[in-house]
Protein backbone atom coordinates (compact mmCIF):
# COMPACT_ATOMS: atom_id res chain seq x y z
CA UNK A 1 0.00 0.00 0.00
CA UNK A 2 1.20 3.70 -0.89
CA UNK A 3 -0.45 6.69 -0.10
CA UNK A 4 0.48 10.28 -1.06
CA UNK A 5 -1.76 12.84 0.97
CA UNK A 6 -1.41 16.79 0.10
CA UNK A 7 1.71 16.12 -1.34
CA UNK A 8 4.02 19.21 -2.64
CA UNK A 9 7.19 19.48 -4.02
CA UNK A 10 9.30 21.57 -5.62
CA UNK A 11 13.20 21.78 -6.31
CA UNK A 12 14.21 25.41 -5.78
CA UNK A 13 11.39 27.62 -7.91
CA UNK A 14 10.48 24.80 -10.45
CA UNK A 15 7.21 23.11 -8.65
CA UNK A 16 6.57 19.21 -9.12
CA UNK A 17 4.58 18.74 -7.68
CA UNK A 18 0.71 20.71 -5.53
CA UNK A 19 -1.15 18.95 -3.17
CA UNK A 20 -1.00 15.95 -4.77
CA UNK A 21 -3.35 12.92 -3.31
CA UNK A 22 -3.11 9.40 -4.65
CA UNK A 23 -3.37 5.70 -3.38
CA UNK A 24 -1.84 2.49 -4.61
CA UNK A 25 -3.98 -0.59 -2.73
CA UNK A 26 -1.62 -3.55 -1.87
CA UNK A 27 -0.93 -5.98 -4.64
CA UNK A 28 -2.20 -3.63 -7.20
CA UNK A 29 -0.21 -1.85 -10.21
CA UNK A 30 -0.44 1.07 -10.72
CA UNK A 31 0.92 2.85 -14.39
CA UNK A 32 2.06 6.40 -14.23
CA UNK A 33 2.69 8.15 -17.36
CA UNK A 34 3.63 11.73 -18.44
CA UNK A 35 5.96 13.72 -20.51
CA UNK A 36 9.72 14.03 -19.55
CA UNK A 37 10.59 16.51 -16.64
CA UNK A 38 6.85 16.01 -15.37
CA UNK A 39 7.58 14.42 -11.80
CA UNK A 40 7.75 10.67 -12.67
CA UNK A 41 10.69 10.12 -10.81
CA UNK A 42 10.28 12.56 -8.31
CA UNK A 43 7.27 10.67 -7.45
CA UNK A 44 9.58 6.93 -7.36
CA UNK A 45 11.63 8.74 -4.97
CA UNK A 46 9.37 10.28 -2.80
CA UNK A 47 8.41 6.19 -2.55
CA UNK A 48 11.69 5.41 -1.38
CA UNK A 49 11.95 8.12 0.95
CA UNK A 50 15.47 9.43 -0.81
CA UNK A 51 13.75 12.28 -1.49
CA UNK A 52 11.35 13.95 1.23
CA UNK A 53 8.22 15.92 0.47
CA UNK A 54 8.30 19.65 1.36
CA UNK A 55 4.69 19.12 2.81
CA UNK A 56 2.25 16.31 3.14
CA UNK A 57 2.46 13.10 3.98
CA UNK A 58 4.15 9.53 1.85
CA UNK A 59 2.88 6.47 3.63
CA UNK A 60 4.35 2.99 2.38
CA UNK A 61 3.73 -0.09 3.56
CA UNK A 62 6.44 -2.25 5.47
CA UNK A 63 8.64 -4.41 3.59
CA UNK A 64 11.41 -4.31 1.13
CA UNK A 65 11.57 -2.32 -1.97
CA UNK A 66 12.69 -3.50 -4.95
CA UNK A 67 13.22 -0.45 -7.90
CA UNK A 68 14.16 -1.19 -11.11
CA UNK A 69 15.98 2.16 -12.56
CA UNK A 70 16.04 3.31 -16.27
CA UNK A 71 19.54 2.28 -16.75
CA UNK A 72 21.14 -0.70 -15.18
CA UNK A 73 22.71 0.89 -12.20
CA UNK A 74 25.40 -2.12 -11.66
CA UNK A 75 28.25 -1.61 -9.61
CA UNK A 76 30.99 -1.89 -12.33
CA UNK A 77 33.75 -3.53 -10.31
CA UNK A 78 31.15 -6.53 -8.94
CA UNK A 79 30.14 -9.73 -10.97
CA UNK A 80 26.63 -10.41 -11.97
CA UNK A 81 25.78 -12.83 -9.23
CA UNK A 82 27.41 -9.72 -6.45
CA UNK A 83 25.48 -7.37 -7.76
CA UNK A 84 22.34 -8.96 -7.03
CA UNK A 85 23.72 -10.36 -3.87
CA UNK A 86 24.69 -6.41 -2.74
CA UNK A 87 21.09 -6.16 -2.56
CA UNK A 88 20.17 -8.93 0.03
CA UNK A 89 23.68 -8.61 1.98
CA UNK A 90 22.06 -4.71 2.65
CA UNK A 91 19.05 -6.59 4.12
CA UNK A 92 21.38 -8.64 6.49
CA UNK A 93 21.89 -12.19 4.65
CA UNK A 94 25.15 -13.55 4.62
CA UNK A 95 27.85 -13.68 1.82
CA UNK A 96 27.19 -17.08 0.91
CA UNK A 97 23.22 -17.04 1.01
CA UNK A 98 23.22 -13.93 -0.70
CA UNK A 99 24.99 -15.15 -3.18
CA UNK A 100 22.84 -18.60 -3.55
CA UNK A 101 19.87 -16.83 -3.39
CA UNK A 102 21.15 -14.26 -5.99
CA UNK A 103 22.42 -16.80 -8.62
CA UNK A 104 18.99 -18.38 -8.25
CA UNK A 105 17.38 -15.18 -9.37
CA UNK A 106 19.64 -14.62 -12.16
CA UNK A 107 18.80 -18.13 -13.59
CA UNK A 108 15.31 -16.78 -13.62
CA UNK A 109 15.89 -13.87 -15.54
CA UNK A 110 17.85 -16.10 -18.06
CA UNK A 111 20.97 -15.50 -17.00
CA UNK A 112 22.41 -18.87 -15.58
CA UNK A 113 26.13 -19.14 -16.23
CA UNK A 114 26.81 -15.06 -16.80
CA UNK A 115 27.08 -15.44 -13.02
CA UNK A 116 31.33 -14.28 -12.90
CA UNK A 117 30.55 -11.44 -15.51
CA UNK A 118 31.15 -7.86 -14.97
CA UNK A 119 28.67 -5.03 -16.28
CA UNK A 120 30.80 -3.91 -19.15
CA UNK A 121 30.83 -7.83 -20.73
CA UNK A 122 27.00 -7.85 -20.48
CA UNK A 123 24.96 -6.56 -23.27
CA UNK A 124 22.19 -3.76 -21.95
CA UNK A 125 19.72 -6.18 -22.70
CA UNK A 126 21.37 -8.59 -19.98
CA UNK A 127 22.78 -5.70 -17.46
CA UNK A 128 18.77 -4.49 -17.04
CA UNK A 129 18.02 -8.71 -16.70
CA UNK A 130 20.24 -8.19 -13.59
CA UNK A 131 19.13 -5.07 -12.78
CA UNK A 132 15.28 -6.74 -12.82
CA UNK A 133 16.87 -9.74 -10.56
CA UNK A 134 18.32 -7.20 -8.40
CA UNK A 135 14.94 -5.51 -7.12
CA UNK A 136 13.41 -9.33 -7.10
CA UNK A 137 15.62 -10.89 -5.17
CA UNK A 138 15.13 -8.80 -1.98
CA UNK A 139 11.24 -9.95 -2.00
CA UNK A 140 9.66 -6.52 -2.39
CA UNK A 141 6.28 -5.51 -1.06
CA UNK A 142 6.62 -2.39 -3.42
CA UNK A 143 8.23 -2.71 -6.63
CA UNK A 144 9.25 0.65 -8.49
CA UNK A 145 10.06 0.52 -11.93
CA UNK A 146 11.68 3.79 -13.71
CA UNK A 147 10.81 3.51 -17.59
CA UNK A 148 13.34 0.06 -17.17
CA UNK A 149 12.76 -0.25 -20.84
CA UNK A 150 13.64 2.75 -22.19
CA UNK A 151 17.30 2.24 -23.14
CA UNK A 152 16.34 -1.52 -24.94
CA UNK A 153 15.50 -2.44 -28.53
CA UNK A 154 11.75 -3.55 -28.99
CA UNK A 155 12.43 -7.30 -29.31
CA UNK A 156 14.35 -7.32 -26.21
CA UNK A 157 11.83 -4.95 -24.39
CA UNK A 158 8.88 -7.51 -25.35
CA UNK A 159 11.04 -10.17 -24.24
CA UNK A 160 12.07 -8.15 -20.58
CA UNK A 161 8.31 -7.77 -20.42
CA UNK A 162 7.07 -11.27 -20.27
CA UNK A 163 9.42 -11.60 -17.67
CA UNK A 164 9.15 -9.18 -15.53
CA UNK A 165 5.21 -9.24 -15.74
CA UNK A 166 5.34 -13.14 -14.76
CA UNK A 167 7.19 -12.42 -11.74
CA UNK A 168 5.05 -9.72 -10.88
CA UNK A 169 1.54 -11.59 -10.79
CA UNK A 170 3.64 -14.43 -9.13
CA UNK A 171 4.69 -12.40 -6.00
CA UNK A 172 1.71 -9.81 -5.67
CA UNK A 173 3.82 -7.17 -5.14
CA UNK A 174 2.44 -3.16 -5.22
CA UNK A 175 4.14 -2.07 -8.36
CA UNK A 176 4.24 1.84 -9.60
CA UNK A 177 5.11 1.49 -13.10
CA UNK A 178 7.08 4.59 -14.63
CA UNK A 179 6.39 5.25 -18.24
CA UNK A 180 6.06 7.61 -21.23
CA UNK A 181 4.52 4.80 -23.41
CA UNK A 182 0.82 4.46 -22.43
CA UNK A 183 0.99 0.76 -24.80
CA UNK A 184 3.37 0.01 -22.28
CA UNK A 185 1.82 0.82 -19.06
CA UNK A 186 -2.17 -0.81 -20.59
CA UNK A 187 0.09 -4.21 -20.91
CA UNK A 188 1.07 -4.66 -16.86
CA UNK A 189 -1.31 -1.97 -15.44
CA UNK A 190 -4.14 -2.32 -12.96
CA UNK A 191 -5.06 1.30 -13.06
CA UNK A 192 -3.11 4.05 -14.91
CA UNK A 193 -2.80 7.55 -14.14
CA UNK A 194 -0.97 10.54 -16.13
CA UNK A 195 0.94 13.25 -14.04
CA UNK A 196 0.27 16.87 -14.79
CA UNK A 197 2.71 18.82 -14.67
CA UNK A 198 3.06 21.07 -11.73
CA UNK A 199 -0.45 20.13 -10.21
CA UNK A 200 -1.47 16.58 -9.52
CA UNK A 201 -2.33 12.93 -11.09
CA UNK A 202 -5.37 12.42 -13.33
CA UNK A 203 -6.77 9.29 -13.66
CA UNK A 204 -6.75 7.72 -17.39
CA UNK A 205 -8.42 4.28 -16.07
CA UNK A 206 -7.08 1.25 -17.24
CA UNK B 1 50.09 -10.99 -29.61
CA UNK B 2 50.02 -7.31 -30.30
CA UNK B 3 50.21 -6.51 -26.75
CA UNK B 4 53.16 -8.66 -26.11
CA UNK B 5 54.70 -7.07 -29.10
CA UNK B 6 54.13 -3.60 -28.41
CA UNK B 7 55.26 -4.51 -24.41
CA UNK B 8 59.05 -6.07 -25.55
CA UNK B 9 59.63 -3.28 -27.99
CA UNK B 10 58.78 -0.43 -25.07
CA UNK B 11 61.04 -2.51 -22.75
CA UNK B 12 63.55 -2.22 -25.78
CA UNK B 13 63.25 1.52 -25.86
CA UNK B 14 63.20 1.29 -22.07
CA UNK B 15 66.45 -0.30 -22.07
CA UNK B 16 67.76 2.26 -25.01
CA UNK B 17 67.09 4.94 -22.30
CA UNK B 18 68.93 3.65 -19.48
CA UNK B 19 72.13 2.58 -22.09
CA UNK B 20 71.91 6.30 -22.83
CA UNK B 21 71.88 7.63 -19.57
CA UNK B 22 74.86 5.01 -18.69
CA UNK B 23 77.09 6.78 -21.70
CA UNK B 24 76.13 10.27 -20.63
CA UNK B 25 77.52 9.76 -17.48
CA UNK B 26 80.91 8.04 -18.28
CA UNK B 27 81.19 10.58 -21.42
CA UNK B 28 80.67 13.27 -18.38
CA UNK B 29 83.01 11.41 -16.02
CA UNK B 30 85.55 11.58 -18.66
CA UNK B 31 85.81 15.33 -19.04
CA UNK B 32 84.67 16.28 -15.48
CA UNK B 33 87.17 16.26 -11.99
CA UNK B 34 86.61 12.90 -10.80
CA UNK B 35 86.83 14.23 -7.85
CA UNK B 36 83.14 15.87 -8.10
CA UNK B 37 81.90 13.15 -11.11
CA UNK B 38 82.51 8.97 -10.25
CA UNK B 39 82.39 6.80 -13.67
CA UNK B 40 79.91 4.21 -13.78
CA UNK B 41 83.10 1.65 -13.05
CA UNK B 42 84.23 3.77 -10.14
CA UNK B 43 80.37 3.46 -8.69
CA UNK B 44 79.72 0.11 -9.27
CA UNK B 45 83.20 -0.64 -7.53
CA UNK B 46 82.40 1.47 -4.72
CA UNK B 47 78.55 -0.30 -4.55
CA UNK B 48 80.28 -3.61 -4.51
CA UNK B 49 82.34 -2.40 -1.23
CA UNK B 50 79.23 -1.13 0.35
CA UNK B 51 77.53 -4.62 -0.49
CA UNK B 52 80.32 -6.87 0.76
CA UNK B 53 81.03 -4.93 4.11
CA UNK B 54 77.13 -5.29 4.86
CA UNK B 55 76.89 -1.31 5.08
CA UNK B 56 74.69 -1.39 2.70
CA UNK B 57 71.74 -3.56 3.82
CA UNK B 58 71.87 -1.92 7.01
CA UNK B 59 71.37 1.62 5.98
CA UNK B 60 69.04 0.47 3.36
CA UNK B 61 66.91 -1.22 6.38
CA UNK B 62 67.22 1.55 8.18
CA UNK B 63 65.54 3.69 5.36
CA UNK B 64 63.26 1.15 4.34
CA UNK B 65 61.51 1.24 7.52
CA UNK B 66 61.28 4.91 8.11
CA UNK B 67 59.83 5.16 4.55
CA UNK B 68 57.46 2.27 4.73
CA UNK B 69 56.26 3.35 8.38
CA UNK B 70 56.40 7.10 7.24
CA UNK B 71 54.43 6.53 4.07
CA UNK B 72 51.70 4.32 6.11
CA UNK B 73 50.80 6.44 8.72
CA UNK B 74 50.92 9.92 6.22
CA UNK B 75 49.33 7.96 3.30
CA UNK B 76 47.26 6.19 5.91
CA UNK B 77 46.24 9.59 7.60
CA UNK B 78 45.68 11.49 3.95
CA UNK B 79 42.96 8.22 2.98
CA UNK B 80 41.22 8.30 6.32
CA UNK B 81 40.83 12.21 6.54
CA UNK B 82 40.04 11.91 2.45
CA UNK B 83 36.84 9.63 2.87
CA UNK B 84 35.73 11.02 6.00
CA UNK B 85 36.03 14.86 3.78
CA UNK B 86 35.00 13.17 0.88
CA UNK B 87 31.85 12.51 2.03
CA UNK B 88 30.81 15.64 4.89
CA UNK B 89 31.28 18.82 3.45
CA UNK B 90 31.66 20.04 6.96
CA UNK B 91 34.89 18.28 7.55
CA UNK B 92 36.34 19.45 4.48
CA UNK B 93 35.66 22.79 5.02
CA UNK B 94 37.24 22.20 8.44
CA UNK B 95 40.47 20.71 7.18
CA UNK B 96 40.81 22.70 4.34
CA UNK B 97 43.56 25.19 5.97
CA UNK B 98 45.42 22.00 7.41
CA UNK B 99 45.62 20.75 3.96
CA UNK B 100 46.48 23.98 2.36
CA UNK B 101 49.24 24.47 5.04
CA UNK B 102 50.44 21.08 4.46
CA UNK B 103 50.90 21.41 0.91
CA UNK B 104 52.15 25.11 1.52
CA UNK B 105 54.78 24.66 4.02
CA UNK B 106 58.50 23.88 1.67
CA UNK B 107 59.43 20.47 2.95
CA UNK B 108 62.67 21.41 4.34
CA UNK B 109 60.82 23.56 6.62
CA UNK B 110 58.84 20.89 8.33
CA UNK B 111 62.24 18.95 8.56
CA UNK B 112 63.90 21.65 10.20
CA UNK B 113 61.03 22.42 12.49
CA UNK B 114 60.39 18.52 13.60
CA UNK B 115 64.73 18.30 14.21
CA UNK B 116 63.85 21.67 16.57
CA UNK B 117 61.11 19.98 18.76
CA UNK B 118 62.44 16.16 18.76
CA UNK B 119 65.88 16.00 17.74
CA UNK B 120 67.52 13.58 15.93
CA UNK B 121 66.36 10.15 14.82
CA UNK B 122 64.07 7.48 13.61
CA UNK B 123 60.86 9.27 15.31
CA UNK B 124 61.87 12.62 13.44
CA UNK B 125 62.19 10.99 10.07
CA UNK B 126 58.95 9.18 10.60
CA UNK B 127 57.00 12.10 11.45
CA UNK B 128 58.60 14.42 8.68
CA UNK B 129 57.40 11.69 6.13
CA UNK B 130 54.30 11.22 7.09
CA UNK B 131 53.24 15.28 7.02
CA UNK B 132 54.96 16.15 3.96
CA UNK B 133 52.82 12.65 3.11
CA UNK B 134 49.62 13.33 4.25
CA UNK B 135 48.09 16.40 1.91
CA UNK B 136 48.77 14.51 -1.39
CA UNK B 137 46.94 10.96 -0.52
CA UNK B 138 44.25 13.25 1.10
CA UNK B 139 43.72 15.24 -1.99
CA UNK B 140 43.31 12.39 -3.63
CA UNK B 141 40.60 10.56 -2.18
CA UNK B 142 38.88 13.23 -1.47
CA UNK B 143 38.11 14.11 -4.95
CA UNK B 144 38.07 10.41 -5.78
CA UNK B 145 35.01 10.24 -3.49
CA UNK B 146 33.34 13.23 -4.64
CA UNK B 147 33.51 11.91 -8.08
CA UNK B 148 32.30 8.45 -7.52
CA UNK B 149 29.07 8.43 -9.25
CA UNK B 150 26.06 9.78 -7.71
CA UNK B 151 23.68 7.24 -9.55
CA UNK B 152 25.48 4.37 -7.72
CA UNK B 153 25.19 6.07 -4.30
CA UNK B 154 21.73 6.59 -5.02
CA UNK B 155 21.26 3.16 -5.71
CA UNK B 156 22.47 1.72 -2.90
CA UNK B 157 20.39 4.48 -0.58
CA UNK B 158 17.35 3.21 -2.38
CA UNK B 159 18.37 -0.63 -1.47
CA UNK B 160 19.10 0.63 1.98
CA UNK B 161 22.93 0.11 1.87
CA UNK B 162 24.27 0.35 5.77
CA UNK B 163 26.86 2.57 5.94
CA UNK B 164 29.69 0.12 6.01
CA UNK B 165 28.21 -1.71 2.79
CA UNK B 166 28.04 1.77 0.43
CA UNK B 167 31.75 2.19 1.86
CA UNK B 168 32.96 -1.19 0.99
CA UNK B 169 30.94 -1.83 -2.13
CA UNK B 170 30.15 1.68 -3.53
CA UNK B 171 33.00 4.34 -2.13
CA UNK B 172 35.90 2.40 -1.73
CA UNK B 173 36.35 0.33 -4.87
CA UNK B 174 34.89 3.71 -6.95
CA UNK B 175 38.18 5.10 -5.40
CA UNK B 176 40.44 2.73 -6.03
CA UNK B 177 41.94 4.37 -9.01
CA UNK B 178 42.57 7.82 -8.13
CA UNK B 179 44.02 6.20 -4.50
CA UNK B 180 46.79 4.30 -6.14
CA UNK B 181 47.19 7.14 -8.29
CA UNK B 182 48.07 8.79 -4.87
CA UNK B 183 49.87 6.50 -3.40
CA UNK B 184 52.43 6.21 -6.70
CA UNK B 185 52.39 10.03 -6.15
CA UNK B 186 52.75 10.03 -2.47
CA UNK B 187 55.61 7.08 -2.14
CA UNK B 188 57.88 9.08 -4.59
CA UNK B 189 57.45 12.10 -2.30
CA UNK B 190 57.86 9.85 0.73
CA UNK B 191 60.69 8.83 -0.83
CA UNK B 192 62.69 12.15 -1.28
CA UNK B 193 61.32 12.95 2.12
CA UNK B 194 62.83 10.37 3.93
CA UNK B 195 66.00 11.02 2.59
CA UNK B 196 65.89 14.86 3.09
CA UNK B 197 65.31 13.97 6.35
CA UNK B 198 67.95 11.69 7.10
CA UNK B 199 70.20 14.26 5.66
CA UNK B 200 69.44 16.53 8.21
CA UNK B 201 67.68 14.96 10.91
CA UNK B 202 69.03 11.77 11.72
CA UNK B 203 72.89 10.03 12.90
CA UNK B 204 72.08 6.73 10.07
CA UNK B 205 70.26 5.40 6.89
CA UNK B 206 70.85 6.58 3.12
CA UNK B 207 70.36 9.79 3.55
CA UNK B 208 73.12 10.26 6.41
CA UNK B 209 75.64 7.87 4.70
CA UNK B 210 75.00 10.54 1.28
CA UNK B 211 76.03 13.49 3.92
CA UNK B 212 78.87 11.50 4.68
CA UNK B 213 80.21 11.12 1.81
CA UNK B 214 79.55 14.15 0.39
CA UNK B 215 81.63 15.63 3.52
CA UNK B 216 84.17 13.03 3.18
CA UNK B 217 84.66 14.16 -0.75
CA UNK B 218 83.73 10.07 -1.60
CA UNK B 219 82.46 10.94 -5.18
CA UNK B 220 82.23 7.16 -6.05
CA UNK B 221 80.48 6.17 -2.58
CA UNK B 222 78.16 9.43 -3.32
CA UNK B 223 76.91 8.46 -6.75
CA UNK B 224 76.89 4.55 -5.46
CA UNK B 225 74.06 5.99 -2.56
CA UNK B 226 72.56 7.81 -5.71
CA UNK B 227 72.72 4.32 -7.54
CA UNK B 228 71.04 2.70 -4.15
CA UNK B 229 68.02 4.78 -4.06
CA UNK B 230 67.02 4.36 -7.73
CA UNK B 231 67.54 0.48 -7.22
CA UNK B 232 64.95 1.28 -4.24
CA UNK B 233 62.16 2.76 -6.28
CA UNK B 234 62.73 1.10 -8.74
CA UNK B 235 61.82 -2.05 -6.67
CA UNK B 236 59.15 -0.23 -4.39
CA UNK B 237 57.41 0.63 -8.07
CA UNK B 238 57.59 -2.39 -10.00
CA UNK B 239 57.67 -4.94 -7.40
CA UNK B 240 55.00 -3.26 -5.26
CA UNK B 241 52.84 -0.34 -6.42
CA UNK B 242 52.37 -1.84 -9.68
CA UNK B 243 51.39 -5.67 -8.87
CA UNK B 244 49.19 -3.32 -6.29
CA UNK B 245 47.36 -1.70 -9.10
CA UNK B 246 46.79 -4.36 -11.29
CA UNK B 247 45.16 -6.48 -7.94
CA UNK B 248 43.02 -3.37 -6.98
CA UNK B 249 42.02 -2.65 -10.76
CA UNK B 250 41.73 -6.25 -11.92
CA UNK B 251 38.22 -5.85 -12.54
CA UNK B 252 38.80 -3.60 -15.25
CA UNK B 253 41.01 -5.90 -17.26
CA UNK B 254 38.50 -8.75 -16.80
CA UNK B 255 35.69 -6.63 -17.87
CA UNK B 256 38.20 -5.66 -20.80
Amino acid sequence: MITFQNVSKAFDSLKVFNDLSLHVATGEILGVVGPSGSGKTTMLKLITGIVPPDTGTVTVAEGAVGYVFQEPRLLPWRTALDNVAGSLRAQGKDKAGARAAAAGWLERVGLAGFEGYHPAELSGGMAQRVSVARAFAVEPRILLLDEPFSSVDTVLKSSLMDILESIIRERRATVVYVTHDLGEARRLADRIVEIVPRRGVRELGA
Amino acid sequence: MMRSTTSHRRSLYAALGVAAILALWELLSLVVNPAIMASPVDTAKALAGLAWGSRLWVELLITLKRLVIGLAVGAGAGLVLGVLAGMEGRVRSFLEPLRWAGMTIPAVIIAVLAMFWFGLGDFTVIFIVALIVWPTMYVNTVSGIRSVDPKLVEMGRVYHFPRRLLLGEIYLPGIASPVMAGLTLSTGIAVRATVLAEVLGALSGIGHAFYRANSNLDAPQLFAWIVVLLALMAVIEFGVLRPLKRRVLRWRKEAG
